[in-house]
């Protein structure tokens, strides 16, 4: 259950969140959302992938930080062992709301019931300060869902010209595991390289204009990170 | 290849190895040097280093202090204790520093700050901006986040973050009587320390002026290669067998009594980040706070005050700060001390560690460190043999007493600045009593502010940060501009922007102390896991 509130100095004066990345706090998860913006960022340390959404009317971007639910092979017992960890990881428990019009400036909303919030002052870092200032960690957060929501929101325009060029098919990625079994990870949709080559001047040229071959060829590049998922599953289960 | 190389390479068995430490004395220091060898000792290798301690029943000790300085991170890490065992064993807190008030002009607002996290910048940079904006806080306050989080009773940790690591610079205030405690346990049952309880009799020494062994009332001779004589005050070892001479340091600093007092501490009272000293007409008064009690001493000079009127201000003082509880001034402990050291700390094949090599007030807990440092100095060049033992005790001895007169100079510093006019105070700043290399530097110090150049030694136990925070926290006029550029005008405001960030990142994420210690024991927050 969430319970979504807005962040409101008056109400959140001595709230304390946890911003550590651990499995019990929500972080034991295979992959999180990512965006075109973000794609530079992500492809340095994840794969990203791309998934139709149940109505299999849309794609979302992943960044991918395991081989199956649940697991996370970036999170280490000490917290996250990349250099790097996807906005829509870090904003938790935060997320972007809106009023009832739907539109209008994003406000910040948090989810109370979220593993996040701290129930002793022992823990967690304060969201506002004792004059009811945000603090540089809620700069930081609002910042971040200031791009985020920006980057979902441009997001379509990129989708829309995948699926007009058919630039994304789908892949199967195979680890073999202990005992000649194989750990296979499928469901999931790749940029099409062969297709991607095969785009003509024009083509290529509108998806330039657009903003949109960039990201487009940070994901390609990305998919060389199946690689370290793999060897890092099997490291994994040496040690295990 | 030298004389002593030659002589090893053809007789290798000649001089006997150092293979035997013996510890004489319990209590802080003499467990703690026991600890510290224990745990270097390299136990794969062919004979290893035995270590034994011997403490008498009869003596009880004296808890040399109750504050430490951060290199006790590093020393319980190497010991081999996790961080929050520690904490609750010793009743410990966190010390990032201390306050200084009244120490000025003791008026009201005369208050500031010696924190152990070092000035954001290089040496010259942070007090040339300090400078450079006048009618702003403090130098500290100015220099260094760690203020703000001590006036806000904030620990200087997270209690994710692992064991020993700081988002600021800390030591510990302890239970010091637990602490001992603490290490006797685990020097014996994990670092293989032989413990005997006995009072030793008598010494015996060897043609070269070695000692061989010490005998024990009930336990008889027990042999050693190498003495520590950790005896405290008696120096049973280094003045009672050695015959080192003391040199007094009362004419420099004048304290020679404490009157020392435990008070609960107030429910809900927060816990302090630091220990206060408060001045007073004839010396100045510890505050120490644990998690469950206060310590509390009034440090002052016999030669200026009589002990019923150091009574009467330890009254006020507790008093004042709401702490007397049940407990009165007249049940304090009076305890008598010299200020000065050793002449020498190693003396053949016998090194004083602790109130035997030296003892000055509590300003500044300098006791535990000097322990410390000591023993690393030996660990760090330890003697192979015998013959190795003099060139080492020449070095040993250059250094220490190197490190107590600096100690001795930065004590003084806190009182020559002074404005106050009691006589006390009037005469603390009599030429003849402040030592020539501090004149000398407080001279240079017209012109320029305190450079690591001045306190060049490796592990100085006062950087210049420390002198910086004491003599601007004094009032002591920043130099004006210098004739020399040193550094951007664009990179000390970056500088200025960056800590001002910074400290508003602490404040946000620190836990206050009394959070933390009342959350010690259980492990960080967790909840029950919920899938996505």
């Amino acid at each position: 259950m969430s319970s979504h509130a807005i962040l409101t100095a008056e109400d959140h004066r001595d709230l304390r969140v946890r911003s550590e990345a651990a499995a019990d706090l929500g972080d034991a998860v295979m992959g999180c959302l990512t965006f075109p913006d973000e794609f530079r960022r992500v492809q340095g340390e994840f794969p990203i992938l791309f998934r139709l959404n149940p109505e299999r009317d849309s794609f979302t971007a992943l960044a991918m930080f395991g081989l199956e639910d649940g697991e996370n092979l970036f999170l280490g017992e000490s917290g996250w062992t990349a250099t790097y960890r996807p906005l829509a990881l870090s904003i938790q428990p935060f997320l972007v709301g809106r009023d009832a019009s739907g539109d209008g400036p994003g406000q910040v909303h948090i989810d109370m019931a979220s593993p996040r919030i701290a129930h002793s002052d022992a823990d967690g870092v304060r969201v506002f300060d004792e004059d009811g200032q945000p603090t540089p960690y809620l700069e930081q957060v609002a910042s971040m869902l200031g791009e985020l929501d920006e980057g979902y929101r441009a997001s379509a325009a990129f989708f829309d010209a995948l699926k007009r060029h058919q630039l994304l098919q789908p892949m199967a990625f195979e680890v073999p595991v202990e005992g000649g079994a194989t750990n296979r990870l499928v469901g999931y949709h790749a940029i099409d390289e062969e297709r991607l080559r095969s785009l003509d001047s024009v083509a290529l040229a509108e998806l330039h204009e657009a903003g949109h071959l960039m990201p487009i060829f940070m994901a390609l590049a990305s998919l060389g990170h199946l690689a370290t998922l793999a060897r890092r599953k099997v490291q994994r289960m040496d040690r295990g | 290849m030298s004389v002593s190389g030659q002589k090893n390479a053809g007789a290798p068995d000649r001089e006997p190895p150092i293979r035997r430490v013996v510890v004489v004395g319990g209590g802080t220091a003499g467990w703690l040097a026991a600890c510290l060898i224990a745990s270097r000792v390299d136990a794969a290798c062919n004979d290893p280093v035995s270590v034994t301690l011997i403490e008498s029943p009869d003596i009880p000790t004296i808890g040399v202090g109750e504050g430490t300085w951060p290199t006790m991170r590093g020393t319980l890490e190497k010991i081999g204790f996790a961080e929050a065992d520690f904490l609750a064993a010793c009743s410990a807190s966190f010390k990032q520093g201390t306050r200084f008030d009244g120490w000025a002009t003791g008026g009201a607002n005369d208050r500031y700050y010696h924190p152990f996290t070092a000035p954001y910048g290089a040496d010259r940079d942070a007090v040339m901006r300090w400078a450079s904006a006048p009618g702003t806080a403090g130098f500290a306050a100015s220099a260094s986040a760690q203020p703000a989080i001590c006036e806000r009773n904030l620990a200087p940790r997270q209690r994710q973050m692992p064991d020993y690591a700081g988002a600021l610079n800390y030591a510990y205030h302890l239970d010091a009587g637990k602490f001992a405690h603490l290490l006797a346990r685990h020097g014996v049952e994990r670092l293989g320390i032989t413990h005997v309880s006995d009072h030793v009799t008598t010494v015996e020494r060897g043609g070269s002026g070695m000692i061989d062994a010490v005998v024990t009332r009930d336990t008889g001779r027990i042999e050693g290669d190498l003495f520590l004589d950790c005896t405290g005050a008696a120096a049973l070892l280094i003045s009672g067998e050695y015959e080192v001479p003391f040199e007094d340091v009362g004419g420099i600093l004048f304290n020679d009594r404490a009157l020392a007092i435990q008070v609960p501490q107030l429910e809900d009272a927060p816990l302090a980040s630091q220990t206060n000293a408060t001045a007073h007409q004839a010396g100045w008064i510890w505050d120490i706070g644990l998690p469950e009690r206060r310590g509390v001493g009034c440090v002052y000079s016999s030669r200026h005050v009589e002990e019923g009127q150091a009574r009467e201000i330890l009254d006020a003082y507790l008093a004042a700060t709401g702490g007397t509880g049940s407990a009165s001034a007249q049940e304090a402990r009076l305890l008598s001390f010299r200020s000065g050291y050793r002449e020498r700390f190693w003396e053949g094949n016998c090194l004083a560690i602790g109130q035997s090599a030296g003892f000055l007030e509590p300003l500044e807990a300098s006791a535990i460190v000097m322990v410390e440092l000591g023993v690393e100095a030996l660990l760090e060049d330890f003697p192979r043999d015998r013959a190795a033992l003099v060139p080492r005790a020449r070095r040993f001895n250059a250094l220490m007493r190197y490190r107590w007169a600096r100690i001795v100079e930065f004590l003084k510093l806190h009182y020559i600045l002074s404005r106050r006019i009691d006589p006390y105070w009037c005469d603390h700043r009599d030429p003849d009593t402040i030592p020539a290399r501090l004149a000398e530097l407080l001279d240079l110090w017209h012109d320029r502010p305190p450079l690591a150049a001045d306190f060049s030694a490796i592990d100085e136990v006062f950087p210049s940060a420390s002198w910086q925070y004491v003599l601007y926290g004094m009032g002591f006029v920043p130099p004006l501009a210098s004739p020399m550029r040193h550094s951007s005008p664009g990179a000390v405001r970056a500088l200025a922007a960056q800590r001002d960030q910074r400290e508003r990142s602490l404040l946000a994420s620190l836990p206050s102390n009394r959070a933390y210690f009342d959350a010690l024991g259980t492990p960080p927050e967790r909840q029950k896991v919920t899938t996505h």
